[in-house]
């Protein structure tokens, strides 16, 4: 494959000297993107290269080296970067073996993450399979100590059994040791303990308080083997990733991005690597919350639209919606996890919902010929028919394509050739086995997936009691920009903005984000119990051992901030709602936390009950280290654009219309695009539909408004 | 007109999405573990005709009922449904569960227009009765269990109706979780509404109707064409309860497939007991329609269609169709297990390749309850799983639920902190799995000691004295048993359906059975029976006895 090199954005002229470049790298299973910031210009360059799936850090050092072509390695500042391999390791991709791992628990307690939950993930199905065991039972060893759900000790740990049993663990060859014992969120002293027994045996080590101290066992055990498992192939990979980076001349903090959002350093990803299991999607709802700041819009759906997989996420008053636990590596079914598919990570995930519709998703006809959606996807190999690398299963780009929407002669300024005569022989094979003519089959293939779509942006918004009129969708990745006028039209969301580069516009979260570090203070009691001083005591702890990771992490006092949170519930209710806490409680700030409760409990489930008693469960504290964000520059060279050409395209509403086609280019156009159009560049094509008119804002995006008549 | 078939894709999809959407709405505001932590529950949405359209994949023996109890609970209410109204009914004999179930039927209006139903059962950790979480193990008649709901506008024009509220709160002994769930229920059915009402305004309401006939119409010939596959002909199976009234009750089904219909008749089966485990109509219908669903093809859309090709002839006055007022706590959760266990049994002689063998085959029901030493009282329900049986293809699974129910487990960290519960054991148990080519999966040993000064303890359990029956050669799973190790040392033994009363310092031993393996186990892969050995779920003896194993 050739290496495809692109400049997208070019403000200013060249000068090498006086820059200082902001990086981010998004690996992803199809391309690497990376994204240069210059903070004094705020120019910024694009670059696209393919990943190197086995060798994911080469797709790092490639990029990095197609940058130094151009610039010298002392230019750059900052290196950010989104990986995906944690997943690809836990997915059971070749060449990341999981190491040799064992865990110690309680005893009598091995089987707790065996069993589960108890439930299989597919009720009808007999032939239903529990995900495989990260930590075979076998290395799931027992140590005879208790400590009761009051932090009590009722049975200390017997030293000898200890040196005995690690002593045994050692021989086994295990390289990673989970440690994970009941009630230690009450009282963490046994598992530390063990912890620094192990440590100075075996090289990588988790104790489950460290990474997550709320109770529910199964669940922090989860978290604890999926660490512990990570450990060994992170630590490697970062490792890799940083002296091949000095290798190239570039001596400068590498940051990771976490599935919460935030980054930190690539050193603690090396102990805390479940942390990044969702790492690529969560940049994409960064950069939609950094652009919708930019145009002034608090409250955005993510829309992302990729090869694979259509991802959604929400965004409200600046700040993207996150869920305290995810199922990594789970099976996806209508947008959710199956639950018991996965395994469970208890740890701030962005809250995204997912469906199997990307461009290369394959379309397919069931045995009663009813016309069907994913979940397999072609990928980049052998990709859409119209790719013309021998597919022969049509997807949804080849339905884009047949209806107009793509450009028939070529992709990638010309650099990739499409066939659209195989894209048809694909559909015309599908189109007789549903019956139906070939236009109608590629409709309806638009349609069923606009559907699926549409239920991940109805997740994401309805579903949480949001009203999707009061967002705008920030639409991106190489397709979301061709289908999001459907999905508005159909979730009634009157503006859109597609950013500059939609393909490769989540490799901007990297920059635009800081680092976040979150910690948790397990309470469980009555809110009546809880006094003002308990609350800060418990911050006060939570501040110390925050303030000691930014400092280690060379962010100044002053760049450090805090926010409080506190998971409430009605006193006897099993999930618990978020709540703000005012920045110091008092007898008097504490009422505003009952009142705010109710008011959440009444958004979000219909109804309050303000006569019952609340019930604390968790206090968190997120702890951020300032970076500075990229200040993009309003750009000044304006132009009108006019239609390069005119070709037919197919539109839902109006059929087939000779449509204009626009080029998107580096200057701001002054006019407005009435639909239908379509805009083509480099990495993605938008599909401006009936009814909507387009105009450019000074930075570059493209606003997309329904035109209320 | 008839909608274009991508419309009606659509509309199918977006139906089943507002069930599961019901799902989430009750389960994130409800108040007992049962439902937050356990999902005990299940939504769905029917038709004018009450018809079954979508549901939410949650506990199948729910579903069957839930169309039985739209039928019988909703024929006092003709006409008379106002927009607004919910109606409320746990009369097994309407509703077709167990007296904790609650069931909440919401009318669906368009305007002034009747279009159809969202629905909704849920289990309550109590309903009052004589034993704490309405599941005791020795009732002899329905008055025992609990309060008996008939079907009553639990909301009129949208407002809770505060005499039945309070008649519901005087009969149960918790009455603000009960409260808090029916407002969960309430909120579910609210989602429902909504979302079929958004349809209604997208796509008109004749393309809805027509879409929804056509999705039920697909359903039923995906169903039949999945019959007709089957050879024809008539294929009886017999299994047993135990411990009922003190003896084997028998349940026979006789499965007759004739082209593309299929016959379930259950002559042959012992008449009603005096004990909780007869089955409402609709338990023994749910386990009728989960094993043709999961026995044909589990991709088929579930609704009303699905059904449309089966005839049931289930004779009054029998285990599986009882008269009132015999109890029938155990019908749903226990009874149900073995009518699957019976209709699997049936089908292993038609589709030898698709029938798993039996798994645990009970619930293990623990009910258990007491006072707080302030005084107020507190309940706990749980059901416990057990091994899946081996399958033609594979291993069956450990420590699994299987068949009717899916429920989860309760958080031991969870109970600890608020019930006077201290666990010492949750475990796999080793030898427990039927020995196969494919094994049978392991049991579970769970454990725990009382720490408050006394309390009730009701079980309600199944397998303690009948195995886990295997396939093609492979050996039956091993048996459950309940065990109480008094503070003093003594051991009890309960049987597998008693209501006790223990002390504090008493440990209760729950062990539950393995499933049934499948095929002779001398032909099991060698790997698989080193990789078990090293696992501890098979004994060296074990391995050398049942699998003809040798030490290399």
């Amino acid at each position: 494959m050739n290496l495809i090199l692109f400049e997208a954005v070019l403000t200013l002229p060249r000068i090498a000297f006086f820059r200082m470049f902001r990086i981010s790298i998004d690996v992803g299973g199809t391309f690497t993107d990376l994204v240069a910031f210059e903070e004094r210009t705020g120019q910024l360059i694009n670059l696209k290269i393919p990943s190197v799936p086995r060798n994911p850090e080469k797709g790092v050092t490639n990029a990095l080296t197609m940058f130094l072509l151009d610039h010298p390695p002392n230019t750059i500042k900052i290196l950010g970067h989104a990986t995906t391999i944690a997943t690809n390791a836990l997915l059971g991709q070749i060449d990341l073996d999981l190491p040799k791992s064992a865990m110690i628990t309680t005893k009598g307690f091995r089987d707790v993450v065996e069993i589960g939950r108890q439930r299989r993930a597919e009720v009808y199905n007999l032939f239903f399979q529990r995900p495989k065991q990260l930590i075979s039972r076998k290395n799931r060893f027992e140590l005879d100590e208790r400590i009761e759900q009051n932090g009590l000790i009722t049975k200390p740990i017997e030293y000898n059994e200890l040196a005995i049993l690690l002593e045994n663990i050692k021989t086994q060859g295990v390289e990673s040791l989970a440690i994970a014992f009941l009630n230690s969120y009450a009282n963490s002293k046994h598992e530390l303990k063990v912890a620094e027994e192990a440590r100075k045996i075996f090289k990588y080590v988790t104790a489950s308080c460290e990474i997550t101290n709320e109770y529910r066992e199964y669940e922090r055990f989860s978290t604890a083997i999926v660490n512990t498992v990570l450990m060994p192939i992170m630590s490697r990979y970062i490792n890799c990733l940083i002296s091949d980076v000095k290798a190239l001349g570039v001596d400068i903090p590498i940051y990771i991005m976490q599935s919460n959002g935030g980054l930190s350093t690539a050193s603690l990803i090396s102990v805390k690597p479940c942390t990044v299991v969702e790492s690529g999607p969560a940049a994409g709802v960064i950069a939609s919350a950094w652009i919708g700041k930019l145009t002034g819009e608090l409250s955005v759906i993510s829309f992302d639209m990729g090869g694979t997989t259509a991802k959604a996420g929400t965004v409200r008053g600046l700040i993207p919606e996150v869920v305290p636990e995810y199922e990594v590596a789970g099976q996806i079914h209508m947008g959710r996890i199956l639950k018991g598919s996965g395994y469970p990570v208890r740890f701030p995930f962005i809250d995204l919902a997912e469906c199997s519709s990307g461009g290369g998703t394959i379309t397919w006809a069931d045995n009663d010929g009813t016309l069907k959606i994913g979940p397999i996807s072609a990928g980049a190999f052998p990709g859409p028919a119209c790719y013309g690398r021998g597919g022969n299963t049509p997807t949804i780009t080849d339905a884009n394509l047949l209806l107009g929407r793509l450009n028939p002669k070529s992709l990638l300024n010309g650099e990739m050739i499409i066939y659209p005569e195989k894209a048809k022989t694909a559909l015309e094979t599908l189109s007789r086995k549903v019956s139906m003519d070939l236009e109608e089959t590629a409709v309806s293939i638009l349609l069923i997936a606009n559907s699926m779509m549409g239920k991940i942006l109805r997740i994401v918004s309805v579903e949480r009691g949001y009203d999707p009129r009061d967002f705008s969708i920030v639409a991106f990745g190489g397709a979301g920009p061709m289908h999001v006028c459907a999905l508005a039209d159909e979730l009634n969301v009157k503006r859109l903005i597609i950013p500059p580069n939609p393909g490769m516009f989540s490799a901007l979260g990297l920059l635009t984000t800081d680092l976040f570090h979150d910690y948790t203070y397990p309470v469980i009691r009555k809110f009546s119990d809880v006094m003002p001083e308990d609350y800060e005591k418990a911050y006060l702890e939570m501040k110390k051992e925050a303030v000691t990771t930014l400092t280690n992490e060379n962010v100044t006092e002053k760049k450090m901030k805090f926010y409080r949170q506190a998971d409430i519930r009605y006193l006897g209710q099993g999930y618990e709602l978020p709540i703000s806490i005012p920045s110091k409680v008092t007898m008097e700030t504490v009422k505003e936390i009952s009142s705010s409760f109710h008011a959440k409990h009444l958004e979000a489930y219909g109804y309050s009950s303000p006569k019952e008693q609340l019930e604390v469960i968790n206090l968190r504290l997120r702890a951020i280290g300032v970076i500075p964000k990229p200040k993009i520059r309003t750009r000044n060279r304006i132009t009108k654009t006019e239609p390069r050409e005119k070709r037919p395209v197919f539109f839902e509403s109006l059929g087939w219309v000779d449509t204009p086609i626009y080029e998107r280019t580096t200057g701001i156009w002054k006019n407005t695009i009435l639909g239908p159009a379509i805009v083509e560049q480099y990495d993605a094509t938008t599909v401006i539909y009936p009814d909507w008119v387009a105009k450019m804002d000074q930075y570059g995006n493209l606003i997309l408004r329904r035109d209320i008549k | 007109m008839k909608p274009d078939r991508t419309t009606i894709e659509v509309i199918h999809g977006s139906l089943i999405y507002a069930a599961e959407e019901m799902g989430i709405a009750l389960k994130k505001s409800a108040y007992s573990p049962n439902i937050k932590e356990r999902m005990d529950h299940s939504c769905a949405l029917f038709d004018l005709e009450r018809r079954l359209i979508a549901q939410a994949e949650h506990i199948p023996v729910h579903l069957g009922s839930m169309a039985l109890g739209l039928k019988l609970g909703l024929s006092a209410f003709t006409g008379s449904l106002e927009p607004g109204d919910m109606i409320l009914l746990n009369d097994p004999y309407l509703s077709g569960t167990h007296l904790p179930d609650l069931t909440l039927i919401a009318p669906i209006f368009y305007g002034l227009d009747l279009v159809g139903y969202a629905a909704n059962k849920a289990h309550h950790t109590d309903i009052g009765g004589k034993a704490p979480g309405s599941i005791a193990g020795d009732s002899t008649e329905l008055y025992q269990e609990g309060l008996i709901i008939p079907p009553v506008k639990l909301l009129k024009a949208g407002v809770v109706d505060p005499e039945i509220s309070l008649l519901i709160c005087s009969n149960v002994r918790t009455p603000e979780v009960q409260m808090g769930d029916l407002r969960a229920q309430i909120a579910a059915n609210i989602t429902g509404i909504r979302r079929m009402l958004e349809l209604i305004e997208k796509y008109g309401l004749e393309t809805v109707k027509a879409s929804m006939e056509e999705i039920m119409a697909n359903s039923e010939r995906r169903m039949r064409a999945a019959i007709a596959m089957m050879p024809s002909g008539s294929y009886t199976a017999t299994d047993y309860l135990e411990d009922v009234a003190g003896s084997l009750a028998k349940i026979t089904v006789t499965v007759t497939i004739d082209t593309d219909k299929i016959l379930f008749d259950y002559a042959g089966t012992s008449p009603q007991v005096e004990a909780p485990v007869n089955a409402p109509l609709g338990v023994t219908i749910a386990g009728v329609y989960y094993t043709i669903i999961s026995v044909t093809d589990s991709s088929i859309p579930i609704n009303d269609g699905c059904f449309r090709p089966i005839i049931l002839r289930v004779p009054e006055g029998t285990l599986m169709n009882p008269r009132r007022p015999a109890p029938v706590a155990g019908g749903n959760v226990e009874t149900s297990q073995r009518n699957v266990d019976v209709l699997m049994k049936a089908f292993s002689q038609v589709l030898p390749d698709r029938v798993p063998a039996a798994g645990l085959g009970t619930m293990s029901n623990v009910s258990l309850g007491g006072a707080h030493s302030d005084g107020s009282p507190w309940t706990f329900y749980e059901t416990i799983g057990g091994g899946s049986g081996g399958r033609p293809i594979s291993d069956g699974v450990d420590g699994v639920h299987v068949n009717m129910t899916n429920t989860m487990n309760t958080p031991i960290e969870s109970l600890e902190a608020y019930l006077p519960m201290h666990f010492d054991s949750y475990s796999l148990r080793p030898d427990t799995g039927g020995p196969g080519k494919y094994r049978g999966g392991c049991g579970i040993e769970r454990s725990w000691t009382l720490t408050a000064p006394k309390a009730v303890l009701s079980i309600l359990a199944e397998r303690t004295k009948i195995q886990p029956w295997g396939l093609q050669g492979g050996k039956p799973g091993a048996l459950g048993e309940y065990i109480i190790i008094k503070k003093i040392g003594e051991e009890v033994k309960l049987t597998s359906k008693c209501t006790v009363t223990i002390m504090e310092g008493d440990r209760l031993i729950i062990r539950t059975p393995g499933g049934g393996g499948f095929g002779n186990p001398l032909l099991r892969n060698r790997d698989d029976v080193v990789r078990d050995i090293e696992n501890g779920l098979i004994s060296l003896e074990a391995a050398e006895r049942d699998y003809g194993y040798k030490l290399p």
